[in-house]
């Protein structure tokens, strides 16, 4: 698999910038893939691709909705610090086709994947519309959402900054 | 078990009344009970039955829910027939004499159902000038007519729950794929895992998540299944109103929804459980579907001597006062194409009516609304 390497720790990419905040490449830790943040209302889900993610090298954030997704991304050094973002859609608070419109707005390039239980091709040929770089059914095998986490960090390293 | 008669039953009115008589409280701001069909024409007409076994009861059930039809008595020589104690249920007299029917109370129609070929000779004879009589293979008709019009009924619930169904899919899928996307993630992580504890505690998982996914197919088969023709057992009110919040979740986002329950003990009702549960899924189903940015959602219960009154309020948009009648009318929705069928409160209005119960609304623009059935209490004996 084609992967950018980028060098440790941590690099703060300028061309992340967007309204003054700055989204940056995350490499925490030797051998670091890259932070992943896991947005779904059941703990059993963010569990489970915790568990696939961390075995890949990623580092996993997890949020409960969208409210607590926008709320982790704006707080701390996690604003700074975010490589893909994994969304349900269905969530309460605020839902995964509110939170990716917020991200897609103000964050345009930490790079969206849709992992939802229920799959509607109307939404999905909306959210792919809109950036979103992919739309997963679950359930969906470990190999598959971790070449799919890898390719959407492909895809924002090598966008145009 | 016995039947307790609603005390708020109007004695022989076509038309039951929906005023509740309930102690819950009543939905704050303006309320307006309201009557579950159209007024009642100037003069109804005047109705009696003779013969209460099968052909009796059906015409009963059948007729007591016309406004234009008032049930003016019903008789049979046999004082154990079936169709008399539906009488008595619905307050309709019950009459000893024939030909006190037939001079008395008005009537302007004898149904004759008895199946006696002597009764309809016996009838002319006997009744006054200007009463009608129907009997013979004409009565036979008016039967056959009754028992396909009910059957078209049941068809018609049937058809709405379906259909209904239909908008579960989301909800389902959303259910059964997150169980399933656990027992897979935790069976990809098992090939390789090397710690027991770790094993053992992901079978457990594995077992519980394969669990939930059997208990919403079991849920929903038996939701999805047809009712059993006028199958009457005991139906605890509070445990169907549970049950229908569990299925209504698949139909419904309860995404910033709380929902109150305040229910009191020995609510038991005599009538079809599958279409209570049916009821009580769509009235829950409205009162969410209502409260798009969020709300209340409370189910109260209570005990009375003689009735259990039910309450399903939301905190929603309300329902403007001058479609206080048509929502109860067949195909009347004011949902988007594709999100109701216009049949839900049609089909509640007739199971409550068919159960011998009444239903009322109570709203407010703005602020929500309120649906009050009051269902005969059964007590234990």
């Amino acid at each position: 698999m084609n992967r950018l390497n980028l060098p440790c720790p941590i690099i703060h990419h300028p061309g992340g910038c967007h309204d003054g905040i700055l989204i940056g490449f995350f490499v925490g830790e030797e051998n670091c893939n890259g932070r992943v943040l896991v947005v779904d209302d059941e703990a059993d889900i963010r569990k489970v691709v915790r568990m696939t993610l961390q075995k890949a090298g990623h580092e996993v954030l997890e949020a409960e909705n969208g409210e607590k997704a926008i709320e982790t991304i704006n707080s701390g050094e996690n604003r700074l610090l975010l490589d893909v973002m994994i969304c349900d859609i269905r969530m309460p608070k605020v839902n995964g086709i509110e939170a990716i419109a917020y991200f897609r707005q103000n964050y345009p390039r930490v790079p969206l994947i849709v992992l939802t239980g229920f799959p509607d091709t109307d939404m999905a040929t909306s959210l792919l519309r809109q950036g979103v770089v992919d739309y997963l059914v679950k359930p969906v095998e470990g190999e598959k959402l971790k070449a799919s986490v890898a390719r959407a960090m492909e895809q924002r390293e090598l966008a145009p900054l | 078990m016995k039947p307790v008669v609603p005390r708020q039953a109007e004695p022989g009115q076509g038309e039951r009344t929906a005023s509740p008589v309930s102690p819950l409280p009543a939905h704050k701001g303006s309320t307006r009970p309201m009557s579950t069909s159209r007024p009642l024409p100037a003069a109804p007409t005047k109705v009696a039955i003779l013969g209460a076994g099968r052909g009796g009861t059906a015409l009963l059930d059948l007729l007591h829910q016309i406004p234009a039809i008032e049930i003016v008595g019903i008789s049979d020589r046999d004082p154990q027939a079936p169709g008399l104690q539906r009488a008595r249920d619905l307050r309709i007299p019950v009459i000893e004499q024939i030909d006190d029917l037939l001079h008395n109370h008005h009537t302007q129609l004898v149904l004759d159902v008895t199946g006696d070929p002597a009764m309809d000779q016996r009838l002319r004879r006997a009744a006054r000038p200007g009463v009608d009589i129907l009997s013979g293979s004409a009565s036979r008709v008016v039967w056959e007519l009754v028992q396909h019009e009910s059957a078209l009924q049941a068809e018609l619930l049937h058809a709405e729950k379906l259909a209904g169904i239909g908008s579960f899919a989301a909800g389902i899928a959303h259910d059964i794929n997150n169980p399933l996307q656990l027992i897979l993630g935790l069976a990809e992580n098992l090939a390789d895992e090397t710690d027991l504890s770790t094993v053992h505690e992901h079978a457990r998982e594995i077992i519980d998540a394969v669990k939930r996914t059997t208990a919403i197919c079991r849920d929903l088969t038996s939701y999805a299944r047809r009712s059993a023709a006028h199958q009457q057992s005991l139906a605890e009110v509070n445990t169907k109103l549970d049950e229908a919040l569990k299925i209504a979740r698949y139909a419904v986002g309860f995404q910033d929804i709380a929902v109150v329950k305040v229910y009191a003990p020995d609510t038991a009702v005599q009538g079809n459980p599958d279409e209570l549960l049916h009821v009580f899924v769509n009235l829950i189903t409205n009162a969410v579907q209502a409260m798009e940015q969020g709300g209340t959602l409370a189910l109260r219960t209570a005990a009375e001597d003689t009735v259990v009154p039910i309450q399903v309020a939301d905190t929603g948009c309300g329902i403007p006062p001058e479609l206080f009648h048509e929502i109860f009318e067949p195909f009347f929705t004011t949902k988007p194409p594709g999100k109701g069928t216009g049949l839900g409160l049609y089909n509640i209005k007739h199971v409550i009516h068919q159960m011998h119960g009444t239903i009322a609304v109570t709203s407010d623009i703005g602020r929500g609304s309120t649906f009050t059935i009051t269902l005969p209490r059964t007590t234990p004996v």
